[in-house]
Order: C-alpha cells, then structure tokens, then sequence
C-alpha cells in the first residue's frame, strides 16, 4: 500500500502526523518506509531523531535519486540508526522501519519529464515488493511533486494507492483543504488530466484533522463558561463548513488531538513519554495508533 | 581475464504461482524469439537474452581509472511459477586496441566488454565484489530493471501473498584451481567468487542464478519464521503467519536441478560450509512442527468442547 500525504498549507501537522502513524504501523507488526519527498523542507530525518540526516542527505537522497544522479536513493533503519535511546532497539513483533530521506538543501522539483516519472514508478514498484506500508510526505499544497506521484501512480494501475490531506481545525484550513482536492489544478482536476478516474481517485482521498482541541479536554478545564461555550459555538460552526466543504466526518480518516509535547516539539510520541514520563497524552497515541490501522483498513475507505 | 554478473531475486509480484504458458508470455520480452523451459524437476523459465551497450569505467579496487567498452548479456528467469530473476554479466577482455573501435566491432562479441588501459584481473575483481564505486559499470542497476520488466508485466495481478525484499548476489568467476567462497554483506547483498576448471561457459551463469534462487529462498523462511515469533505469540497467530511459506517456499527447493555435471561439486562444497539445504532442513522442520502442533492443540480444543 502506498500512502501519499498532503497538506495545502506549511506547518499542519503534515510531516509530525506522517511519522507517527508509520512508526505505530511498524509496532504493529508491519514493515514500513518512510519517504521525504518534501524537497523543500525534509524535516523527516529530525522527528525520527536520526541526526545524520535531521535536515536531509548530502548524497544518494530522493531528489538526487529522481535526478537520476545516483542509482539507489540512501536507506536508513530507524531502528538502528536513531539516536533516541527508547528507538534505537526493534521491540518484539515490530516491523522494518526504514526513512528514506530527502536531499539537504536539494529545493523543490522544478520540471516533470518523462525521466523523472519514471524513477518515482521504478522506486515505489520496487519499495511495493517488500513493504506493507510507504508513505510518502508529498509536501505542501499544488506543486511538482504532486504531479510526480500522481503521473506515477497512472503508470502501476495494480498497486494499491491512497492520499491523506492533513488540515488544522479551522476555517481558512477547513476551506483550503477542499480546494485542494476539488478546486482548480487540485488533486482531482491533476490526477483527470495525468489519466485517472475522477470517481476511483476521489474513493482514495480522506482528510485528517491535525491538533484538534476538542471543547471538551481536559486543557480547557480552567475556562470561564463564556469561553466554554463560545468554543463549542465555534467548533459545532467549522463542523458546519467542513461537511459543506466535503471535508466533513465522512470523509475524515482520524483526527489527532493538540499535544503539548507536539506543540513544543517535532518528534515521535512513543509509549514511554505517554506511560513513563507522561508528559504526552495518552489520546495522542491512541490517535496515531487508531489512524495507522485505519489506515490499511478496507471498510473505513468505502465509497462516500 | 574474468567473468563478472549480478543476479537479483525477488517474489514474483503475483497472488499464486503462474503456470507454464503464463511464465512463457511474461518472459517473452522479445518478439520471435522463444523463452526457454525445462520442466523437471521444476518448471524453469528462462528469456531469452538482451544486449546493453556500455562505455564506462570499470570498478577497480585500487580506483585507478579503467575504461570498458562492449556489452552486457541480461536475462530474466522465473522458477517454479514463484521466484523471479534478473540477471546480467560480462566477460572481460583485454582490448588489442588502445583506443575505442566502431561499434560494429562490440556488436559482433556479445557479452564481452574490452578493457582499455592497464588493469589486472585480482584488481577488477575485488573492485567489483567490494563497495560499489559511483559512476562505474553497473550490473546491479541493469539487473534490477529486467526484475522490474517481469515484476510489471500486465499478466501479474501484484497481489503477492507476502512483503519480502529482493536479493543481489554478484559474483566474479575466473579459470584456475577450483574455489568457491560465498560471503553475506548486508542483509540483501551476497558476493561469490569462483574459481572453476577449463574455460567459461554460461553453465557458471546457471549456477550463480541457481545459487541466487536457493539463497533467496532460505532468506526469505528465516524472515517469514522471523516474523512469525514462534513461542512470543499464540500458536495458532504463529502458525497463520507460517502458512504462506508452506503454500508458496517450501516445494521450491531443488539446489543444483540446473547444474552441469561439472559444476555440482561447487554446490556441494556449499553444501559442507555454509551448509544451505541443512539450514533449510531444519527451518522447514521448525515450520510443519509449529503447524503441527497447532493442528493437534485445535484438535483437542475441539474434542473437550464435544465432551462437554
Ligand atoms: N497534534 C499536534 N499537536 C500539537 N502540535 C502539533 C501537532 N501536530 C503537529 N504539531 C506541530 O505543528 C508544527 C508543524 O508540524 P509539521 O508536521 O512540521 O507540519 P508540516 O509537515 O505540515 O509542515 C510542528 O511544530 C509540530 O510539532
Ligand atoms: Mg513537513
């Protein structure tokens, strides 16, 4: 299963969201792989505390390899090769975990040829065989990139595809998403033009909603019950305008609350920080372990 | 000088094994000419060759710069519906020339890169079993995507029964007193040098892709035993993760079926050390006994609940 993670806008949750539900994937028992084609900011290497490759590779990285200047683009095994000690042992029954980074300061793709399409099908073909899950972080909003996995993705019609656009809970995030996938040059107007159905493509399309505060949490406790209630006036409102918008619950994949630790930090949550230093929420893991079964999961991708 | 190839093994990216005809049309990557298959004792299905026209450097160890010019033979081979191969080498040649010849010339040899400049055999040979120098002749690169010309044929529903990476094994074969060493690099990357008696003969190209095919093969069981975590999880999960190497590994071991007479004593000292078909032996034991014994755990599960 490939899955390709987007987001119209910088700084949702995109890469943070990304991480986690492949590292819970491969807890699960599964392989999984990781690939930054976010050329513009790979920030993949530091959530997964690999510090050799925090803001990409020097050589052999995806940018390189699409350029065709290296044969194989680099592997890493997080599991061998991060320096966070609570990641640096496989625990029993998990999977490979394996990132394959983007290339340091390698910027945005600036053409789609032939060439380049070519390599992406050849590497997700390849990387197809012997992982159950790649997910790969396309970066934000319309760009080359999207094209490139979209044009790819026409060329392998038996491998199984899915896309994840990731959105905060807000208007202008609520709005943009959609347009995003049904607007002008969206995924839905691209993915038509490369050869795709626009029904099937629209079947593989969910949202998911990044560092949500429900009115509810526990983080608003100490709220007067004016604001209490304003919050609740406001959330049943973005409910209104993401089912207008399409975006609504039935086609929301998950949704993963505001974490403290997140906010401070861009990193995995792993089961220590929830149980042993506790100073994540024990939600927030749950979120991402809730995402990366559904993720696989047939009957939560039934037709809208 | 020296014979040198690389064979890369994969699952073949299919729900079940494919029969005969299917292996025939799936390997049939040039027209009019004809894939060849021999049946006993496994369907073996083996394309026919292609050339690549190449110009490059050559790896050396000591990384003095050697220049190749000719071509490479490719193949791909699938074996007993399941596994499937690509596989590329070329036989080196000292060049009479000191400079590069009208291509007709390489055309008319093919198979034979030449080698221009001064090089000796020993130096070309760990260049080319060692780290793999950027910029330099390939054959892993040209390997790969004949794997992935199968891999993508439309008659495969890519619907395999299980993830499992894709094996290289390179490989280097010389004229001199016999020897044969196997070596595991990575956890996907093996080498081989061979030393073998008389001139070459694609017989030694068959026996690395018979050594490639078995390797993958014990690999692969011990990933899928891996996984399965006999004694860390309950019988019948371990056993359920075991089922598809029954269903789809374990009748695919035939070490040496395609070996000429003069080769086998090569496999069997592979036999000896590192010992393969013992390794699998007792892997294939290890798996019926697990569903075996989830069989019979069921089977008294079933008994007492009618007692009762
Ligand atoms: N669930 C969350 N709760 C709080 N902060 C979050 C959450 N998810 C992401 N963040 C934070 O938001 C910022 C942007 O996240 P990032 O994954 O880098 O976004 P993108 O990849 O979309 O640009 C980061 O500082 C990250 O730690
Ligand atoms: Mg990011």
């Amino acid at each position: 299963m490939l899955v390709f993670a987007i987001s119209d806008k910088g700084g949702t949750g995109r890469s943070v969201t990304g991480t986690n539900i492949v590292y819970r994937h491969a807890l699960q028992g599964n392989d999984v792989c990781y690939l930054d084609f976010d050329f513009g900011s790979p920030t993949a290497g530091a959530i997964f505390s690999v510090s050799a490759v925090a803001r990409g590779t020097r050589e052999n990285g995806l940018h390189h390899y699409l350029r065709g200047e290296c044969p194989q683009p680099r592997r890493v095994d997080v599991w061998a090769e991060s320096d966070r000690e609570g990641l640096r042992a496989r625990p029993p029954g998990a999977g490979r975990l394996v990132l394959l980074p983007g290339s340091e300061g390698g910027g945005e793709l600036s053409a789609l040829t032939d060439e380049v399409v070519g390599r992406c099908v050849q590497l997700l073909g390849r990387l197809d065989e012997e992982f159950d899950l790649c997910v790969v972080d396309v970066s934000a909003g319309r760009s080359f990139t999207a094209e490139l996995v979209l044009a790819a993705t026409v060329r392998m019609p038996a491998i199984p595809f899915r896309w994840l656009v990731f959105h905060r809970w807000t208007r202008q995030h609520i709005i943009a998403a959609d347009g995003l996938v049904t607007g002008a040059d969206g995924l839905l107007d691209v993915g038509t033009r490369f050869g795709h159905d626009p029904e099937d493509l629209r079947d593989r399309i969910r949202f998911v909603r990044t560092a949500v505060l429900e009115p509810d949490a526990a983080e608003l406790v100490g709220l007067r019950d004016e604001q209490r209630a304003w919050l609740s006036a406001c959330d049943s409102e973005l409910r209104e305008l993401a089912g207008r918008h399409g975006v609504g619950r039935t086609a929301m994949l998950g949704k993963i609350p505001l974490d403290p630790v997140l906010q401070w930090r861009e990193q995995l949550i792993t089961d220590e920080d929830v149980l042993a230093s506790k100073i994540a929420n024990a939600e927030t893991a749950a979120a991402f372990d809730d995402l990366a079964k559904k993720i696989v999961d047939d009957s939560a991708w039934e037709g809208l | 000088m020296l014979v040198m190839g690389e064979v890369h093994t994969g699952l073949l990216q299919n729900s079940g094994e494919i029969s005969e005809s299917t292996c025939r049309q799936v390997l049939g990557l040039m027209t009019g000419e004809t894939v060849r298959v021999s049946r006993r004792p496994i369907v073996h299905a083996l394309s026919p060759e292609r050339l690549t026209g190449v110009d490059c450097a050559l790896p050396t160890a000591s990384r003095s710069r050697v220049r190749g010019v000719g071509t490479v033979v490719s193949r791909c081979a699938v074996t007993g519906g399941r596994v499937a191969q690509g596989s590329s080498y070329v036989r080196l040649v000292r060049s009479e020339a000191d400079r590069r010849l009208p291509w007709s010339h390489y055309l008319a040899r093919p198979g034979v890169v030449e080698v221009l400049g001064k090089a000796k055999a020993a130096d070309l040979a760990e260049g080319f079993t060692g780290d793999s120098a950027p910029g330099c002749l390939n054959l892993g690169a040209v390997s790969g995507r004949f794997l992935d010309l199968v891999q993508a044929s439309p008659l495969l529903d890519r619907r395999a029964p299980f993830k499992i990476p894709r094996t290289s094994l390179r490989w280097v074969a010389e004229t001199g007193e016999p020897s044969i060493r196997f070596t595991l690099h990575t956890e996907q990357e093996r080498t081989l040098r061979l030393t073998h008696p008389g001139p070459f003969t694609p017989a030694v190209v068959d026996l690395c892709e018979d050594l490639a095919t078995h390797d993958w093969l014990l690999t692969s069981l011990l990933v899928i035993v891996e996984r399965a975590r006999i004694g860390g999880t309950p019988g019948a999960q371990a056993a359920a993760r075991l089922a598809p190497a029954i269903d789809h590994l374990m009748h695919l071991w035939m070490p040496a079926a395609r070996v000429e007479e003069w080769l086998t004593p090569f496999w069997e000292s592979l036999e000896r050390r590192p010992g393969f078909t013992r390794q699998w032996r007792s892997l294939v034991d290890r798996v019926r006994d697990q569903v075996a014994m989830n069989a019979l755990a069921l089977l008294s599960a079933t008994a007492e609940a009618g007692r009762r």
